[in-house]
């Protein structure tokens, strides 16, 4: 009976905090979609999602039958963004590619933000010598300059892909973890917090169901903007031939295969750059938008 | 002030072992048995066994750090395992060129960064702003290994007006430079305006109006001081992005640098090599991120007092 | 003394309007005044009345592009500040015209020794060296009592007090002695007996210097002790101009008689002070009709109806409200007259 009463008052809690939650995300929706630029923004990364969906569909060719007398054809009608060193269609391979280059970046960020956010919240909720041991090793992390913890991680676990992922993975936990950290300190202090805490609720539920939610706005925020740094660091990593392994279409090795004939046929680095560019362009804009909508603070 | 910097020293220290220790670590991750790896393929049990106990591999994790750290603060770096000479003679032939390259972009990033940021500031939201913001936003989001690729053939293939690659004469330096610092330039423009605009806000600002001064005295004179404050850190952490960047940008524009022969000690497996590369990249990046708080400090500390 | 001078500053009909995406707010809605030299008008109200915008239209340092002047004058000396062009406007900031701005913590610049920004309109408006300038922004720290101004003149703003500061931000004001002096809220971020003295600090450079002092404040009190005549702003209007005296005396609007009543009185022994129940109105969503009727005690149907004009009620008042027409008693037939003129 008791604890009958105990669930529905818990449940009027979170009802309560849950309305103004559900104006909020509309409010911000609403402005995020008379964001022009957060608008192109969504438009670019919807497109890429698309290829990299449909692209067996797209492909006008087989993205890695070579084909030596079709090599160094520059864009004409049949090869729109021409052949390769090796016969093969530009196009094809990028299309395919979309799949490899915004996967690794993808899954990179899921893995960053997955540590990330568990250690943010540990140490926001728990505070004291935790908090201060969990951020003192974020720091730590973060004195390593741009990519060379990344390199460092693969330096010894070998260049592949899933390498790639996990280090470029690692190299964003810090900031996750620090942007959870703050946020779950302001949530903490909210006096709802002690009220669901009083009604007899344990750490985990407090931390995931009533925590969590509430600072999702920073987290997707530093996500998307993370997705633009994650697609390019990886591409670099294999652009220096730490990631994927020739023949793969993904993007960076495309465009350090090309670099080869930079003096005779330049496009073949032209396009999976391109590629990138505007992707990452994309995740950028978007981003910023979405900062503007969630998050009026958090503007500069 | 003194104070400050004694007790922000004394914080790095942490840091700085907290390094060294990481870096010491992640080579723990090397799948399989190190001592067969030092050694190489083919070597026989007893070159195996003589190396693990020379190496100390025998011992347990901890002593092994301390190990580690002991011929650290000796200056011993470990032995390259290509090379076999002292990793940390080898690192000393290439730092002062990474650092050169390092130098020359970080003042494109700060100068470029700074000037694009009060150009779109002094008029916000009209067409010079949006011109300059669309640039810094295309900045942040090309790929310096492709943007320093284009170039490269762009000013050395087509306009043949700039070397190719090589690190020969001062004409060299130009592209690898422009190719690292406009990714920070774009940061720190967009970190300029945002920060102008803020301090034209204050209350100050209109002071100064009041006393019917000039809008370009307006905007150097009492704007923009107030208004760096806050791009001197932005500018900090971009010399962290901008010594990674070098290990792409050297191995385009095949420059024998630092952030080269990590890349190239990867390919080679040569890991005390990588080690030694990495744990000097990050002492950098350390002492130059407690530089640029002093600084911070010795900026700002009117401001702080208030 | 017979003789008619020209006012040193005449206001008429000053609109300025904001357009931002909520819509259009009209902080200034038509307003009038006239400012003679040596002598004081008040400009009161509650925050959001206008006053703190007034006083930027003078000056012509609205917030843009939002805000704009939309219509009226501003007359320096016969001359329409509304329709100078900038350069020539920046010559009156500072030297015909200067303000003293409410916050002394944030008015000032930070990282520029408080010397030098005195310094700086010197030289500017002035035609002094640097030397010159400098002597005579330490001479003017000195004339509004700071002490050991040579040395306070090369310390930046940080190092001094908020009274201090507020002292400098008068001496900066005045450095070019100017004809008109705007004084925004100068005694609010202040302790009482500083406020006090920074009010007689101004007193006296006003004698000495002859300069109209236009004191844009909420509070009563330094109305009482500065002002020669006084203008009570209430929602972009002037609902009351009156001479200091009368005001206190004989308060005609109601608003006004609600300012006093909030005032502590020493001579009754209340528990609590009166308040001017509900809020001002947004001046993007202006009522119709009188914009306090909402808020008055003796609203009537017209009241929400259409705002009154200034009535004329003696030489030197003028109010903003239904009471003082002629025919405030027979309001219902007022009120069919009112109907029957929307009707034709």
């Amino acid at each position: 009976m008791s604890i009958e009463v105990k669930s529905e008052l818990n449940h009027s809690v979170s009802q309560v905090l849950n309305k103004p939650k559900e104006s909020q995300i509309k409010n911000a929706l609403a402005i995020l979609l008379s964001n022009k630029a957060a608008m192109i923004g969504a438009m670019i990364i919807i497109f890429y999602l698309l290829i990299a969906l449909f692209a067996p569909l797209l492909a006008p060719y087989d993205p890695y039958a070579i084909n030596l007398d079709n090599k160094f054809i520059p864009p004409s009608a049949d090869h729109w963004m021409g052949t390769d060193d090796k016969g093969r269609d530009i196009l094809s391979r990028l299309l395919y590619g979309s799949r490899l280059s915004m996967g690794v970046g993808f899954a990179a960020v899921a893995f960053g933000a997955l540590f990330g956010i568990m250690c943010g919240l540990i140490a926001g909720y728990y505070g004291k010598w935790v908090d201060s041991i969990i951020m003192r090793v974020m720091d730590i992390l973060l004195a390593f300059p741009g990519i060379l913890l990344a390199l460092a991680i693969i330096a010894a676990l070998g260049p592949s892909l899933i390498n790639v992922t996990i280090a470029v993975g690692a190299f964003s936990v810090p900031l996750f973890a620090r942007i959870v950290r703050g946020s779950t300190l302001e949530v903490k202090k909210l006096e709802y917090i002690d009220a669901v805490r009083s009604l007899g609720a344990n750490d985990f539920v407090i931390i995931f169901k009533h925590i969590l939610p509430n600072i999702l706005s920073p987290i997707i925020i530093q996500g998307t903007l993370r997705l633009a740094t994650a697609i390019l660091s990886a591409a670099g990593l294999s652009f220096l031939g730490l990631g994927a392994q020739p023949p793969s279409p993904e993007w960076g090795t495309m465009l350090s295969s090309g670099r080869d004939f930079l003096f005779s046929a330049p496009y073949i680095a032209l396009f999976p750059g391109l590629a990138i560019s505007i992707l990452v362009l994309g995740f950028n804009i978007f981003g910023d938008g979405l900062r503007d909508a969630l998050d009026p603070r958090m503007k500069n | 002030m003194a104070m400050f910097i004694f007790r922000r020293l004394f914080q790095t220290i942490p840091v700085i072992i907290g390094v060294t220790f990481v870096v010491f670590f992640i080579m723990q991750l090397v799948p399989g048995d190190p001592a067969v790896i030092l050694a190489g393929e083919g070597a026989s049990k007893e070159t195996i066994e003589a190396l693990r106990e020379q190496l100390g591999l025998n011992q347990p994790l901890i002593i092994q750090y301390f190990d580690y750290i002991t011929s650290l603060l000796k200056g011993d770096f470990g032995t390259s395992l290509k090379s076999s000479q002292p990793v940390l003679d080898e690192i000393l032939v290439r730092l002062p060129i990474t650092m050169e390259l390092a130098f020359v972009s970080i003042l494109i990033t700060i100068f470029l960064g700074m000037a694009a940021g009060i150009i779109a500031a002094i008029k916000p939201y009209s067409l010079q702003d949006i011109g300059v913001m669309l640039i810094a936003l295309l900045g942040i989001s090309l790929p310096s290994f492709w943007l320093g690729l284009m170039l490269m053939y762009f000013f050395s293939v087509k306009l043949q007006i700039l070397p190719v690659a090589g690190w020969d004469s001062p004409l060299h330096i130009i592209l690898p430079a422009i190719t690292l610092g406009v990714g920070g330039a774009a940061i720190v423009a967009r970190m300029t305006r945002s920060s102008m605009l803020e301090v034209i806000g204050q209350d100050y600002i209109r002071t100064a109006r009041a006393k019917g001064i000039k809008e370009t005295i307006i905007i150097f004179k009492h704007a923009l001081r107030n208004a760096l404050i806050p791009v001197i850190t932005v500018v900090g952490l971009q010399f962290g992005a901008l010594l990674g960047g070098t290990v792409l940008v050297e191995s385009i524009f095949a420059i024998n640098g630092l952030g080269r022969m990590i890349v190239d000690a990867i390919r080679m497996r040569d890991l005390p090599m990588v080690q030694g590369g990495v744990l000097v990249a990050s002492l950098i990046f350390v002492i130059v991120n407690l530089l640029v708080d002093i600084f911070y400090r010795l900026f700002n500390k009117r401001i702080d007092l208030n | 003394m017979a003789e008619k001078e020209i006012p040193i500053l005449e206001v008429k009909g000053l609109k300025t309007y904001f357009t931002t995406k909520k819509g259009t707010s009209k902080p200034v809605d038509g307003i009038d005044f006239v400012l003679n030299k040596g002598e004081t008008l008040g400009i009161v109200g509650e925050s959001g009345c206008g006053k703190s915008m007034t006083s930027l239209s003078i000056l012509r340092l609205i917030p843009s592009p939002s805000g704009k002047i939309a219509g009226g004058s501003i007359l320096f000396k016969g001359k329409d500040l509304v329709k100078l062009p900038e350069s020539e406007m920046r010559k009156v900031r500072g030297n015909d015209i200067s303000m003293i701005f409410q916050e002394p913590m944030t008015s000032l610049n930070p990282v520029i020794p408080v010397g030098e920004q005195i310094a700086e309109a010197i030289r500017l408006h002035q035609n002094l060296g640097k030397k010159a300038a400098w002597e005579k922004s330490v001479e003017m720290l000195r004339l509004v009592g700071i002490p050991s101004p040579e040395k306070r003149a090369k310390q930046e703003p940080f190092q001094l007090s908020g009274g201090m500061r507020q002292r400098v931000m008068i001496a900066m004001a005045l450095a070019c002695s100017p004809e008109i002096l705007i004084a925004d809220e100068p005694t609010t971020a202040l302790d009482v007996t500083i406020q006090a003295q920074i009010l007689e600090i101004i007193k006296n450079l006003q004698k000495q210097l002859g300069m109209g002092v236009i004191m844009i404040t909420h509070d009563l009190g330094v109305v009482a002790e500065t002002c020669d005549q006084v203008v009570v702003m209430y929602a972009g209007n002037i609902v009351e101009h009156t001479s200091s005296k009368e005001l206190f005396a004989n308060p005609k609007h109601p608003y006004t008689q609600g300012l006093l009543a909030s005032l502590p009185n020493i001579t009754e022994d209340v528990e609590e002070l009166r308040t001017i129940e509900g809020t001002i109105p947004s001046p993007y969503n202006l009522p119709k009709g009188c914009r306090f009727s909402s808020r008055c005690p003796h609203s009537k149907d017209i009241c929400s109806e259409r705002n009154p004009e200034l009535f004329e009620v003696s030489d030197d008042t003028k109010v903003r409200c239904w009471i003082y027409s002629d025919n405030w008693n027979n309001q219902s037939k007022r009120e069919e007259e009112c109907l029957n003129e929307k009707h034709s």
